[in-house]
C-alpha cells in the first residue's frame, strides 16, 4: 500500500475542562478526497489543528506526507482553509495574497503570475483592462469574494495536501460550485484533499473515503461505497402518489417488517426489520392498496448512517443535514 | 528566516503606507514646535499685559510706598499710571478700607488689592487678595515690585543717595549656567534639562503609541480570524517577533523623521520666532556623544521590546476594543508610572528614587536616558540598567509568545489570570 497522506494513530487531546479528541486513529490515502464528518463539537477542528501542528497532541503519533507532523518542511506542502475565515481588512487583495504566498515560501514573479491566474479563474479579475479586484482593499469586497480570496490563499503555493475545515459553510451556491470544481481538479492532479463537514450530501457526492467522528471518537471510517455497503440492514426508498392511507400506515408500523421510517416528504427511507425481505414489504403495501410511485432497494445515505451511528445524543444544536 | 522577513515587511509597510503615519510624521514636529514656541510667546505677551497694575493699594505705612509700588507696576512697563489706585489710610482704618476694596474687586472694577503697612516697611510682609492669585506671573510681578520698593525705601532712609538706592534695588543679576562633566564642558544645564525631558517624552510617546499598535495588530488578527491561517504557516514565536520588529521599525522610522524635521525646524527658528516678534535667544543644541546616542537607541529598542511583548500578550487575550481597554491598564500603568516620576528625577538625578527607577526594567527605558542626559551616570549603573531592561525585554517576549500561541485561537470568554498562567506553562 502506498504511503498515506495522513496517518494518525491513537491521538489524544484534552483541554483544561474537556476531552476534545479521545484515542483517534485514521488514515487518509494519498490522492483521495477524504471527508471528516461529525456533529459540531466532535473534535474535527482539533484534529485538523493537530495535523497542522497548530496545537500539539497529548499522546499518539501523527504522520503527514510520511513525516512527523511537527517537521518544519511540511508547512510549505500543506494548504489550509480554516473554518473561521478572515483576512487583513485594510490590505490590498494582491498584497494579502502575496503575503500568504510568502508564508508558504512562494515569492516574486511566480507568485504574481499565479495570483493573476487564480483571480481570473475565480472571476475576480476580468480580461486585461477589465475590472481587477486584486487592486481593491479586502473590505471593499463582498463576503463571497473574500471567501474566494481566502481560498486562493490556501492553494496559491500548489500544496500536495489541502485541508479545508467546513469549506461549504456560508458559501452561496455559485461559490460552493466553484469550490467543488476546484476540489475535483485537485483530485485529478493527484493531490490529497481532506475536508471536514457536517453536511452529508457534500461528503457523499465528493468524498472517496470518510471518517465519522463523534465526541472525540471514531465511529466508523472507510471508502464511501464500503461504508454504505457494509450494512446488515437493508433500506427501501418508497414513493407514494397520494397521501398515506391508514392501511399503509399500519403496514409501516409493523415491526416485523419495518425497523424505522424516515419520512422525507416526497420519499420515505425505510429500514427493513432484520428478518424481513423487501418483497414481503412490497406485497404488504400492495395489499394495503398503496398507490406506489417508487419502490427501490437502496444503499442507505451517509446522512442516514450518520444519524443512526452517531445517534441523536451525539448531535448538538445547529446540526444541519439534508433531512 | 524568509517567513520572519515576510511578517516584518507586512507589518512595516502596511503601517508606513497608512494615512495616519504620514499625518503624524508631518504634524508631530509642528506640534512640538508649537509646544516649544508657545510658552515663549505667551511669556512675551504677558509682559506687555498691564492688567496686573489694575489693583487697589491700601497704604497704611505713612510713607509713599504705595505710590512707589503703583509706579513700578504700571509705569515700569507701559508707562501709564492711572491704573493703580492708591488709598492712603491710617493703620486703624485698614479694615474698612479693605471691605471697600473687596467690594470693588467683587464688582470686577479691579483685579485685587494690596495692603502695605508698617510690617511691610519693616521688611516682613504685605497682603494681596484678588481674583488673579493663581496667576503665577502676576503674583511674581507684584511680589518683586513690593520687595524692590521696600528695599529702595529702606536704602534711602539709611541715608544712601536715592539714585544709588534705586540702582541697587533694581539690579538684576542673571546667572547663566554651564554644565561640567568629567568629559569637560557640555552646554548650559538648563538646555540639558529641556533636552532630557524631550528625550524622555519622545521615548515614552513612541513606546506607548507603538506598543498599543502591537496590541491592536494582534487583536485585529484575532478578530478577523486571519491568525489561524498565519499561525499554520509560521510558528507563533516567529510571528510575534516579526510583529514586534516590524512595528518597532515603524516607531523608529517615525522617531528618526521627527528628530530630523525638528532639527531642520530648529535651524530655521530665528525667522519663525521673529514673525511673532520674539527675538531669538542664544540657544545651542546640546552635544551628545556617539556612545550616548547608541545607548539611547539601545534603551529605546529594549524598552520597546519589553512593552511590545506585554501589549501583545494583552492583545492575544482579548476579543474586543472594550476588553482591550480594561486589560491594557496594568501595562499602561507601568509605563505611566515611570513618566510621573520624571520631575523628581530631573530635580535630583542622583537620588535614590532616580537610581532605583533607572534600573528597574519597566522604568529604565525612560528614566535612564533622562538621567544620562541631565547628569553624568556611572558606566556601571548604565550597564546594569541595560542588562536589566534587556533581560526584562526577552522575558516579556518569551512570556508573550506563550500566551500569544494559545490566546490567538481562543475565542469567547476573556481568560483569568490563572488560565493565562496555565497557557504559559502549556506544552
Amino acid at each position: 500500500m502506498p504511503e498515506p497522506a495522513i496517518d494518525i494513530q491513537n491521538v489524544q487531546k484534552s483541554y483544561s475542562n474537556h476531552v476534545a479528541v479521545e484515542t483517534l486513529s485514521l488514515t487518509v490515502p494519498k490522492g483521495s478526497v477524504y471527508g471528516l464528518l461529525g456533529p459540531n463539537g466532535a473534535g474535527k477542528t482539533t484534529t485538523i489543528r493537530m495535523i497542522l501542528n497548530i496545537i500539539a497532541p497529548d499522546a499518539g503519533s501523527i504522520k503527514v506526507l510520511g513525516k512527523p507532523y511537527d517537521d518544519s518542511s511540511l508547512v510549505n506542502r500543506i494548504g489550509y482553509l480554516p473554518e473561521e475565515r478572515g483576512l487583513y481588512r485594510k490590505m490590498q487583495v494582491r498584497r494579502v495574497l502575496r503575503f500568504l504566498g510568502e508564508l508558504k515560501g512562494l515569492r516574486g514573479k511566480e507568485a504574481d503570475r499565479r495570483i493573476d491566474s487564480w483571480l481570473e479563474r475565480l472571476s475576480l479579475r476580468g480580461q486585461p483592462g477589465g475590472e481587477d479586484w486584486g487592486n481593491a482593499k479586502v473590505d471593499e469586497l463582498s463576503r463571497g469574494m473574500q471567501q474566494k480570496v481566502q481560498f486562493i490563499g490556501s492553494l496559491l503555493h500548489d500544496p500536495e495536501l489541502v485541508i479545508l475545515d467546513e469549506p461549504f459553510s456560508g458559501l452561496d451556491p455559485i461559490n460552493a460550485q466553484a469550490l467543488k470544481d476546484t476540489v475535483v481538479d485537485l483530485k485529478k492532479q493527484n493531490r490529497s484533499v481532506i475536508f471536514s463537514t457536517h453536511i452529508m450530501d457534500n461528503a457523499e457526492r465528493m468524498c472517496d473515503s470518510v471518517c465519522i467522528i463523534a465526541r472525540g471518537r471514531k465511529v466508523l471510517d472507510g471508502a464511501v461505497d464500503e461504508v454504505r455497503d457494509n450494512r446488515t440492514t437493508r433500506t427501501v426508498a418508497l414513493g407514494l402518489v397520494s397521501a398515506r392511507s391508514t392501511a399503509v400506515d399500519t403496514v409501516l408500523a409493523n415491526r416485523s417488517l419495518v425497523a424505522s421510517v424516515d419520512d422525507n416528504n416526497r420519499t420515505m427511507e425505510i429500514e427493513l426489520a432484520p428478518d424481513a425481505r423487501p418483497q414481503d414489504l412490497l406485497a404488504a403495501l400492495v395489499s394495503a392498496g398503496a398507490d406506489i410511485e417508487r419502490f427501490e432497494v437502496v444503499r442507505p445515505s451517509l446522512h442516514r448512517i450518520f444519524l443512526e451511528r452517531v445517534g441523536a445524543t451525539g448531535i448538538e444544536e445547529g446540526m444541519s443535514g439534508h433531512g | 528566516m524568509d517567513k520572519l522577513f515576510a511578517v516584518i515587511r507586512r507589518e512595516y509597510l502596511e503601517r508606513v503606507r497608512s494615512k495616519w503615519f504620514v499625518i503624524a510624521t508631518i504634524f508631530g514636529p509642528v506640534l512640538f514646535g508649537l509646544l516649544m514656541f508657545l510658552p515663549a510667546l505667551l511669556a512675551s505677551r504677558s509682559k506687555g499685559d498691564d492688567s496686573v497694575a489694575k489693583i487697589i493699594i491700601v497704604d497704611a505705612t505713612g510713607t509713599n510706598l504705595g505710590d512707589r509700588i503703583a509706579g513700578r507696576l504700571s509705569g515700569g512697563i507701559s508707562g501709564g499710571s492711572g491704573l493703580t489706585q492708591v488709598r492712603v489710610v491710617n493703620p486703624d482704618s485698614i479694615a474698612p478700607a479693605e471691605s471697600l476694596a473687596t467690594a470693588d474687586v467683587m464688582a470686577e472694577k479691579v483685579k485685587g488689592y494690596l495692603v502695605v503697612d508698617s510690617s511691610t516697611v519693616a521688611g516682613q510682609r504685605a497682603r494681596y487678595s484678588g481674583s488673579n492669585t493663581t496667576a503665577l506671573i502676576d503674583m511674581n510681578l507684584i511680589e518683586r515690585g513690593v520687595q524692590r520698593e521696600v528695599m529702595s525705601l529702606r536704602l534711602e532712609r539709611s541715608g544712601i543717595d536715592p539714585d544709588v538706592g534705586r540702582q541697587i534695588a533694581t539690579m538684576n543679576v542673571n546667572v547663566s549656567t554651564e554644565r561640567l562633566t568629567s568629559k569637560g564642558r557640555g552646554g548650559s544645564g538648563q538646555i540639558n534639562f529641556v533636552f532630557g525631558l524631550a528625550v524622555a517624552m519622545l521615548l515614552y510617546m513612541t513606546i506607548f503609541i507603538y506598543g498599543l499598535n502591537v496590541l491592536r495588530g494582534v487583536m485585529e488578527e484575532k478578530q478577523t480570524r486571519v491568525a489561524e491561517v498565519v499561525i499554520s504557516s509560521v510558528p507563533a514565536g516567529k510571528l510575534l517577533a516579526g510583529k514586534v520588529i516590524g512595528v518597532g521599525g515603524v516607531g523608529f522610522t517615525q522617531l528618526v523623521l521627527w528628530l530630523g524635521m525638528s532639527y531642520v525646524l530648529f535651524q530655521i527658528r530665528a525667522p519663525v520666532l521673529a514673525r511673532f516678534g520674539i527675538t531669538e535667544t542664544g540657544f545651542n543644541l546640546p552635544q551628545i556623544s556617539f556612545v550616548t546616542a547608541i545607548m539611547l537607541l539601545a534603551f529605546f529598542v529594549m524598552g520597546f521590546m519589553f512593552y511590545a511583548g506585554l501589549f501583545a500578550a494583552v492583545g492575544a487575550t482579548v476579543n474586543s476594543e472594550q476588553e482591550a481597554q480594561q486589560a491594557q491598564m496594568p501595562v499602561v500603568l507601568l509605563l505611566v508610572g515611570s513618566i510621573i516620576f520624571v520631575q523628581n528625577v530631573l530635580l535630583s538625578p542622583d537620588g535614590t528614587l532616580s537610581r532605583t527607577m533607572s534600573i528597574l526594567p519597566f522604568s529604565a527605558p525612560i528614566i535612564m536616558p533622562l538621567r544620562m542626559t541631565v547628569a553624568p551616570v556611572p558606566p556601571l549603573e548604565i550597564a546594569l540598567a541595560l542588562l536589566s531592561v534587556t533581560i526584562g525585554a526577552f522575558a516579556s517576549v518569551w512570556v508573550a509568545s506563550r500566551i500569544y500561541r494559545v490566546g490567538l485561537l481562543m475565542y469567547g470568554k476573556r481568560p483569568g489570570i490563572r488560565e493565562i498562567a496555565r497557557w504559559i506553562g502549556q506544552k
